[in-house]
């Protein structure tokens, strides 16, 4: 009788345990096809910074603009003005005071945080198992994945990042990036639009 | 004229300001926020890059004018630039108590300018 208990309680171990792998394949299929399907997305975002050492917490508002495959606008707008333009291998950063142009190829730091903000607001950092070890959970609604760094850049600035995905439509809402210092980062994705037509003025570089 | 002059620090515990910073260096130029809040005697302070990466965590000790460090961004955390850091934030914050808001390391060509956003 004891050996038969045993038996079963490993053949229901192994089913549940293949049943929840199929179910995450299922969930990580989606997000690649809701992320390929994506030639272009626009939304509004709420950043909230929170601040481990003050206990203090600090939001700024923007829209953000994305083109397949390179090419992304991240503006904020309030409380101060910033525009970060990705376009393929150049980015654009302009202020209140100047623009500058970086390639890059050439500048790690502007390289990770482009590669980390695209495929993040995009979902395809979930897909990228050189950058990141994942695991997905669920709720009612959301699909939430949480994303360790795998490379030495990507482990210098973040010690997790945490993607919430839209059980809906398989889209990302909101981003968690959580740093070494205890520091965390929430980006809330709204009134998003996507495969609408965006001007390409919107990633010009000069 | 300096008597005169307005702090650009809180000077009540508990009271914080925000900054939008700059540093401009001969080959760099790095913008971001600066949070910097009055605690007991000490100002403590975090610096972050617009999307929100910290790349510095401090203290600020007015009576002996000195800086501690309590965390660097990985990709800055040298000695030679922690040396530099806590000696510029060091005189930047005494710069804003006596209501500057630049600072210009002269011999290393790094200028470090705070300009309040608001006082929420």
């Amino acid at each position: 009788m004891k050996r038969l208990l045993i038996l079963l309680f490993i053949f229901v171990s192994v089913h549940l345990s293949l049943t929840a792998q199929q179910s995450e394949a299922q969930i990580r299929q989606a997000i690649t096809q809701a992320a390929s399907a994506m030639k272009t997305m626009q939304c509004d975002f709420t950043q909230t910074k929170h601040l481990k050492m003050l206990n203090d917490k600090m939001t700024s508002k923007g829209r953000m603009y994305y083109q397949q495959t390179n090419r992304l606008r991240w503006e904020y707008t309030s409380p101060y003005s910033y525009t970060f333009i990705l376009n393929d291998d150049k980015v654009l950063l302009k202020n209140k005071q100047r623009n500058d142009v970086i390639d890059v190829n050439k500048n790690k730091l502007f390289r990770e945080i482009a590669r980390i903000m695209m495929n993040s607001v995009v979902g395809t950092s979930l897909t990228d198992d050189k950058s990141f070890k994942s695991a997905i959970t669920t709720n009612n609604s959301e699909w939430i994945a949480s994303l360790l760094p795998q490379r030495k850049d990507l482990k210098q600035l973040f010690q997790k990042i945490i993607l919430h995905f839209s059980k809906k439509n398989a889209m990302v809402k909101q981003v968690e990036l959580i740093e070494k210092n205890g520091d965390k980062t929430v980006i809330e994705l709204n009134n998003i639009r996507t495969n609408e037509k965006i001007s390409a003025d919107m990633f010009t570089i000069r | 004229m300096q008597l005169f002059a307005q702090s650009t620090l809180s000077e009540t515990e508990g009271g914080r300001i925000r900054y939008a910073a700059s540093i401009e260096m001969p080959k760099a130029y790095l913008s971001g926020i600066c949070v910097l809040l009055r605690e007991g005697d000490v100002v403590r302070g975090s610096l972050f890059n617009e999307f929100g990466v910290t790349a510095l965590d401090f203290t600020y000790y007015p009576e002996s004018q000195k800086v501690k460090l309590h965390h660097v961004i990985k990709m800055m955390d040298k000695w030679y630039v922690r040396r530099v850091l806590r000696k510029d934030l060091a005189q930047l914050m005494l710069r804003l108590q006596q209501g500057e808001t630049t600072y210009h390391n002269k011999r290393r060509h790094i200028t470090y300018q705070l300009k309040v956003i608001d006082n929420g």
